[in-house]
This record gives structure tokens, C-alpha cells and sequence, in this order.
């Protein structure tokens, strides 16, 4: 190893906590007016700063459950357990909500929020693309429809929510007090998208959750409509209707770039 | 011996600017501001989509800008991120920044981004280990680019000389360019008792492109480089100091927190241009391109 290597090996050694300030202080120079420990206490000090900065910012109303107190311990041990390799402290934070379930099981709740936040967070920069309009679909002959399949817009994730997460979420947003974490007697999917240039969600019903799972799993559109049979118990002619309501509203909501016959 | 003139290796005389922050978006989007370009941080839009690259297309056609990074590690030991450099390659394709800078420093080993601009030792093992790095990176994006010097808290006991002569050591093996950061140079003279004058006689003047001020937080017997507050007058003093040996050189002001309205920031620019007036028409030796053409030396490197 050069001896660049060595000394930048470590330099990170003890700035990630690795090593003592001691077995380092040896390579700075203790000149003028404050000694080699402090000047690396600067640097160590740092680091830790900057990543729980970065975990605050991506994860605000976490960051007002919990509390500064909690939120700056809990971020703390995330710091010391994940180090950073990405080049934009944006991404940084990626495993909070599975750090969460493990270092406060007592408050599943937290982890859910984090999880919501970070998709959020992550459709707002989402690749761009063209939209699927209502008007495309128009020139397709009938007799195709069946077999339409469709692609959804790179930003769209999926998240099932087991708590009263959104609810807390928009308590917290408008600065108001969360109401107490309920779960839920059934998973409820949460849709994550980016619609022009804001980030946007929404729960979906059982119906509509089964016809989306359809679609995103690249389902025909005769197949979403068998999904929505099961569910709606309706007959053919009303869950044609449904589905394609179903549909209409997601192209609406900017959630489809194209589709396929 | 005949000693040749300096060439001309700097672009134009650009102005003033200021970094781009997301709080000013709609600002410089409304109104005409006495603001000649903008200063971007990289990472910020290398990124797949959405709102910052939104605003960054419709900013950039108001606004002459420039690329600054904060992860290329130049000084790290660890290869250098292909990845990243086609990604840095890619967001230049798209906005043709007037130039591209980073920091002379290394952020991580083994993978890792401390997200710090770390101190190099001041060694020819790392001058010539980074300008090799250097003109790896000015290949792929096919340009120099510009080393800015950054504020530091520690110093090695390996270091054999001074950070100019460092830097200087790094400019000519990479023929690269410099950003001088005037407000790094302060907190790196306060933290390690050096005359800042040395620093700024001691670098290559010629390949200073630009030159950054900032305000930073004075802890009493050490300074923290913050960029949340405005530059103070000994710094101010300083550029007047720069100016005076450089030449007119771009000059912007960064501001990273505690971020004011773009007002304030605009009128703080305007103090740096009352100071460089007097600079402003007489250009140094290597700055009069008429000059240099008429003399058959070779023109700034286009790209």
C-alpha cells in the first residue's frame, strides 16, 4: 500500500469510528495554537453532523415524531452502522426504516412513516417521461382492447401500509399533533408517484389494488377485468365499467407512459 | 535562458455569480438580476429527472453557468468512479457549462463518501498520484478542469511543503486550471499561521479561472469553513489583494446555509464588483488574448 493509502486508510479508520483519535493524532502536525486532537475532532465531529443533517432532511416528519432527542441518538447508530457511498448525501438514509424495525420495534409506526417518506422523497426525481393520455387510447379499435397491456411511469412505487401512516403524515405536515398509531385490520397498498413536478399518493380499495397489481404485472386489459370480477361481484358488462374507470382515472393521475396491443 | 511568457490558459473574464440554491429558483426565474451567471453543484442534478432539472434547463437558458463538484475525490486512492465522470460527462452535454470544477482534497477510501473535502499531505507522491488522476478526468470530459483549494483543520507530518507549492506542483504536472477560494485561503492561513499573501504570491496565476468567497464561523482560536453568513472585511481585503496580482477573475459568492434572500446576495455581489473596478480594464499579461494571438501563442483551449 503507498503511503497516501495507508494514511487515507486511516484517516477514515478513525473518522468512521473505527480507531481511537490516538492511534491517528501521530500523523498531524501539532502546530500553533491547538493540538492534533482537536483538529481532528473537528473532522470526526463532522462527518456525524452532516449525515444525521442529511437524515433530518429526508426524513422531516420522522424527524417530528420522534423529536430531536430520539431522532439525533436513533440517527446516531444509523451513522455508525451505515456508511456512505453515494456520491449525493441525498440518498443517503436508504435503510432507515429497516434500521428503524430493529433499533425501536416498540414503535413499528416510525419505520412505516420512514419507508413512505424515503419512496417520496425518491419519486421526486424519478426519471421524466411522456404520459399515456385518455386521448391515445381512443383510435384503438374495440376488438383490441382485451389485449391491451400497459407500462407504468418510472416514478410509481407501491407501498402497503399496515398503520394510520398517512393520516400521521398530513397531522405532521401541517404541524398539528399525529394522531395515535392505529394499525390497520388490513394492509392498505399506498400508490407513490410524481405527477409534473410534485410528488403525489393515494390509498387504493381492495378492487382497485387487485386491478393495479394486475396491470403492473403486465396483465391484459381482459385480465384486469377478471382481477375486478372477483372482487366487485359484478357481471361482465359492469366490471368492463369499473375497469375502465379504474383506468381512466390512472391515466388521469399520470401514472401510465404507454401501452402495448 | 529564455524563459517564455505565460499563455494565455484561462477562458474570458465571465463576471460575477452566484451559486445556484433551490430557495432562489423562482426569483431568477421572475426577474433580471445583476447576477452575470450561476454556479451549480453537480450531484444536485445528476440526477434521472424531475424538479431540479426542470428548473436547471430553464435557469440555464437565462443564466451563463459553471459546474461545481464536491465527489470526485481527486485526491482519493481508491479508482476513480467511471460511473460518476460519465454521469458529470452527461449533465455537461446537457447544460455547456462554461467550465467544470471540483476540489483538490479526497472524500473517501474503499467505496466510501465521508462527505468531507479531506486534507491531501502536501507530498510529490500525492501531487503527482492526483495530477495523473487530473488528466484521466480532463480525457473523458475532454476539457481542463479546475482544482479549488479547500479549508483546512489539520495538517499531515508528512507534508515536505507548502500548500501552494503543492498546488502549484499539481497545475503544471496536470496542466490543469485553479479556483481560488479567497475565504479557504483565509481559514487555512487563521488554522495553520500562515500569511495568506504567501499562499496567493505562491500559485500559478496564470491558471486561476476563478475564484470563490464565502463567510465562515470564527470559534476564536480556530475557523470553521460554514458558508451561512456574509464575507467578512478581512476576507474582502484579501480578494483586493488577489485581484491585484491575478487580474480580473469570475468571481462568485456561496452560500450553503442560512440562506438569505437573493437580494442580499445580489447586493453582496455588488461589493465584489466595486472592488475588482479598478482591476476590470487592466488585464495581466495572460489575460490580453489580443496580445497572445498577435505574439502566435496558442489560444485558450476551446472545447
Amino acid at each position: 500500500m503507498s503511503q497516501l493509502a495507508e494514511l487515507q486508510s486511516a484517516f477514515q479508520s478513525y473518522l468512521s469510528g473505527a480507531t481511537l483519535a490516538m492511534d491517528f493524532e501521530r500523523r498531524i502536525q501539532a502546530d500553533g495554537k491547538i493540538s492534533a486532537s482537536r483538529r481532528l475532532a473537528i473532522y470526526h465531529d463532522a462527518y456525524r453532523l452532516r449525515l444525521i443533517e442529511a437524515l433530518a432532511t429526508s426524513y422531516p416528519m420522522l424527524f417530528k415524531l420522534l423529536g430531536d432527542q430520539l431522532f439525533q441518538q436513533l440517527a446516531q447508530g444509523y451513522v455508525a452502522q451505515y456508511p456512505s457511498a453515494f456520491r449525493n448525501l441525498r440518498w443517503y438514509g436508504a435503510e432507515l426504516a429497516d434500521y428503524l424495525g430493529t433499533a425501536l420495534p416498540q414503535h413499528p409506526v416510525a419505520a412505516e412513516l420512514a419507508d413512505f417518506e424515503w419512496q417520496l422523497a425518491h419519486a421526486f426525481d424519478a426519471p421524466d417521461t411522456a404520459l399515456l393520455q385518455l386521448a391515445d387510447l381512443a383510435a384503438v379499435p374495440a376488438e383490441d382492447w382485451a389485449g391491451l397491456r400497459f407500462e407504468l411511469q418510472p416514478s410509481v412505487r407501491q407501498l402497503p401500509l399496515r398503520w394510520n401512516t398517512i393520516a400521521m403524515w398530513h397531522a405532521l405536515n401541517q404541524e398539528q399533533e399525529p394522531p395515535s398509531p392505529v394499525m390497520l385490520e388490513q394492509a392498505e397498498p399506498c400508490l407513490i408517484w410524481r405527477q409534473q413536478l410534485d410528488a403525489h399518493f393515494c390509498s387504493l380499495d381492495a378492487v382497485e389494488a387487485c386491478a393495479f397489481r394486475l396491470l403492473q404485472s403486465g396483465a391484459s386489459f381482459a385480465e384486469i377485468c377478471d382481477g375486478v370480477a372477483l372482487h366487485a361481484e359484478a357481471d361482465d358488462n359492469e366490471t368492463v365499467m369499473v375497469a375502465a374507470r379504474l383506468l381512466a382515472n390512472w391515466l388521469e393521475q399520470g401514472l401510465i407512459c404507454r401501452f402495448y396491443r | 535562458m529564455i524563459t517564455s511568457p505565460p499563455h494565455p490558459l484561462t477562458d474570458d473574464f465571465l463576471g460575477f455569480g452566484l451559486g445556484l440554491r433551490t430557495p432562489h429558483y423562482q426569483a431568477l426565474l421572475e426577474d433580471d438580476h445583476a447576477i452575470d451567471w450561476l454556479e451549480i453543484i453537480s450531484e444536485n442534478y445528476m440526477v434521472p429527472g424531475g424538479k431540479p432539472l426542470h428548473y436547471l434547463d430553464r435557469l440555464r437558458a437565462r443564466y451563463p453557468m459553471v459546474m461545481h463538484g464536491v465527489s470526485l475525490s481527486i485526491g482519493s486512492t481508491d479508482a476513480l468512479d467511471l460511473d460518476y465522470l460519465r454521469d458529470l460527462r452527461t449533465l455537461a452535454d446537457r447544460i455547456e457549462p462554461a467550465w467544470i470544477s471540483d476540489h483538490l482534497c479526497w472524500t473517501g477510501i474503499h467505496g466510501q463518501n465521508m462527505h468531507d473535502l479531506l486534507p491531501l499531505p502536501y507530498t510529490e507522491e500525492t501531487a503527482y498520484h492526483v495530477a495523473s488522476r487530473v488528466r484521466q478526468v480532463q480525457d473523458v470530459l475532454g476539457r481542463r478542469i479546475l482544482l479549488e483549494n479547500v479549508s483546512s483543520y489539520a495538517s499531515y507530518v508528512d507534508s515536505c511543503m507548502s500548500e501552494w507549492e503543492f498546488i502549484s506542483l499539481v497545475c503544471e504536472q496536470a496542466d490543469c486550471l485553479l479556483l481560488l477560494d479567497v475565504n479557504n485561503i483565509y481559514v487555512s492561513s487563521y488554522n495553520h499561521a500562515f500569511d495568506p499573501r504567501d499562499f496567493i504570491a505562491g500559485v500559478p496565476a496564470e491558471r486561476v479561472q476563478q475564484i470563490h468567497l464565502a463567510g465562515h464561523h470564527n470559534h476564536g482560536d480556530y475557523i470553521i469553513d460554514t458558508h451561512d453568513a456574509p464575507v467578512i472585511d478581512p476576507v474582502w481585503d484579501l480578494y483586493a489583494h488577489a485581484l491585484a496580482h491575478l487580474g480580473p477573475v469570475a468571481t462568485m459568492i456561496e452560500r450553503d446555509d442560512r440562506i438569505p434572500p437573493l437580494a442580499e446576495l445580489i447586493e453582496e455581489l455588488a461589493k465584489a464588483r466595486q472592488i475588482a473596478q479598478p482591476y476590470l480594464n487592466h488585464p495581466l499579461p495572460w489575460q490580453q488574448t489580443d496580445l497572445s494571438s498577435k505574439l502566435g501563442l496558442p489560444v485558450a483551449m476551446s472545447v
